[in-house]
């Protein structure tokens, strides 16, 4: 038998051994409505960091003015470029063109380093199933790594998994490099076991946090690979 | 808004049949796939408007789909692990109808490493060549031919040296 024997034989075999389909358990309306959700989530978050960094510039600008300064459209410049330049990998996605995003990129940094002293750790989630893409584990998140505001989310399954974990998934991109951020929350007393190059850590709530980074091509260096254990160590004390 | 997704529909109704039968063989079970098949449309939807190759598509949702099952199959409670001993439903001795060879080939596939399954299943289901599958794979054609002979070694190891006389004569 000849290669090109052999390929027929295994195509007609490899499909034949799908072709006992169940009904899909999906359909277009409702990918459609996942679809529209997550854009509306995401949205919301953009809007909800673009009028947190409106508070913050009106604060400066009343400092300012409160101080004696007569440089007040000095003072705003720099916040302005800050913005853009923290926006600036951003711009690749269509989608960021709405403008709240340039404003949104500086308000993760205004959250200060040590925001979370004081406060109670997140820890594990409330639902009846982990949210794969968890919005409060996602704010921890940009606090972190301000470069991933605005991600688009990495595609994950729906499996029901137990409700105290928490997870995140998104298409990052690190200067020239891209690949996908995967941050898992595992609570007090599940196991895991880090797949390799990720970074796990005990975190403040007795559960487990794991970050690890992928790159979209195969031998690339992850993006943010230099940054997984700060993250991990800065989600530690949150969660 | 409404031609993207008259333009979507189109593509889903075309395409999610095929797509869910690589997602299938990709990971083995009918729900995951369906899981994976529709992480992918949801994506593919959001980005709807910035692939503005329409050719590409397959491509875009193939590379979605691989990089979805092969990322699960890393995570902590999912994280897969190749075991030399095939499952014992593979061990089917004698002549075996179609529906037995169907599960006989599944169960040898989970017996391969995800990438190496995914090169197999985009080269024989999906009918890629070289230089398509390492397209969506992101690699080599060098990495592509390498894995897909170790891919059939894995499988021939599972399988009992049967594969080449896997289909039933017809």
């Amino acid at each position: 038998m000849d290669e090109r024997d052999r390929d027929a034989r295994l195509t007609a075999t490899f499909q034949d051994a799908a072709q006992d389909a169940p009904p899909a358990g999906f359909d277009v309306a409702e990918v459609l409505a996942t679809s529209r959700r997550l854009t509306r989530r995401r949205r919301s978050a953009l809007a909800g960091a673009a009028l947190a960094v409106l508070a913050l510039t009106g604060v400066g600008v009343t400092a300012e003015l409160a101080g004696g300064s007569e440089t007040v459209a000095a003072s705003s410049a720099p916040s302005r470029n800050g913005a853009d330049a923290a926006a600036e990998p951003d711009a690749r996605d269509a989608d960021r063109a709405a403008g709240l995003e340039a404003q949104a990129a500086p308000a993760p940094r205004a959250a200060p380093h040590g925001a979370a002293e004081g406060e109670s750790p997140l820890g594990p989630g409330m639902r009846e199933c982990a949210d794969r893409q968890d919005p409060q584990l996602r704010a921890l998140v940009e606090q972190v790594l301000p470069e991933v505001e605005g991600a688009p989310e990495a595609p994950t399954t729906r499996e029901c998994r137990p409700g105290g974990e928490r997870g995140l998934a998104l298409e990052v991109r690190d200067g020239d490099r891209s690949g996908v951020l995967t941050v898992t929350y595992l609570p007090p007393g599940a196991s895991s076991d880090p797949a390799s190059g990720a970074r796990s850590a005990p975190t403040a709530s007795g559960g487990t946090v794991v970050v690890s980074s992928r790159s979209e091509e195969a031998g690339d260096r992850p993006p943010f690979a230099d940054r997984l254990d700060h993250v991990a160590a800065y989600l530690a004390l949150r969660l | 808004m409404a031609d993207r997704d008259e333009e979507f529909d189109a593509y889903f109704r075309a395409r999610r049949d095929a797509v869910r039968r690589t997602a299938f063989l990709l990971c083995g079970d009918w729900h995951r796939a369906d899981d994976h098949a529709q992480a992918a449309f949801v994506a593919l939807h959001r980005h709807w408007r910035r692939i503005r190759d329409r050719s590409s598509l397959d491509a875009w949702m193939r590379k979605t789909l691989v990089r979805s099952v092969v990322d699960e199959s890393r995570r902590p409670w999912r994280r897969e692990r190749v075991t030399d001993a095939p499952s014992p439903a593979v061990l089917v001795e004698g002549p075996a109808d179609g529906v037995v060879m169907r599960h006989v080939l599944v169960d040898a596939l989970r017996a391969v490493p995800p990438r190496r399954r995914a090169v197999l299943v985009l080269r024989f289901l999906d009918g890629l060549d070289v230089a398509a599958t390492a397209e969506v794979l992101g690699c080599s054609q060098g990495t592509v031919k390498s894995q897909t002979a170790d891919g059939l070694v894995a499988l021939r190891a599972a399988l009992g040296e049967a594969v080449d006389d896997l289909r039933p004569a017809r």
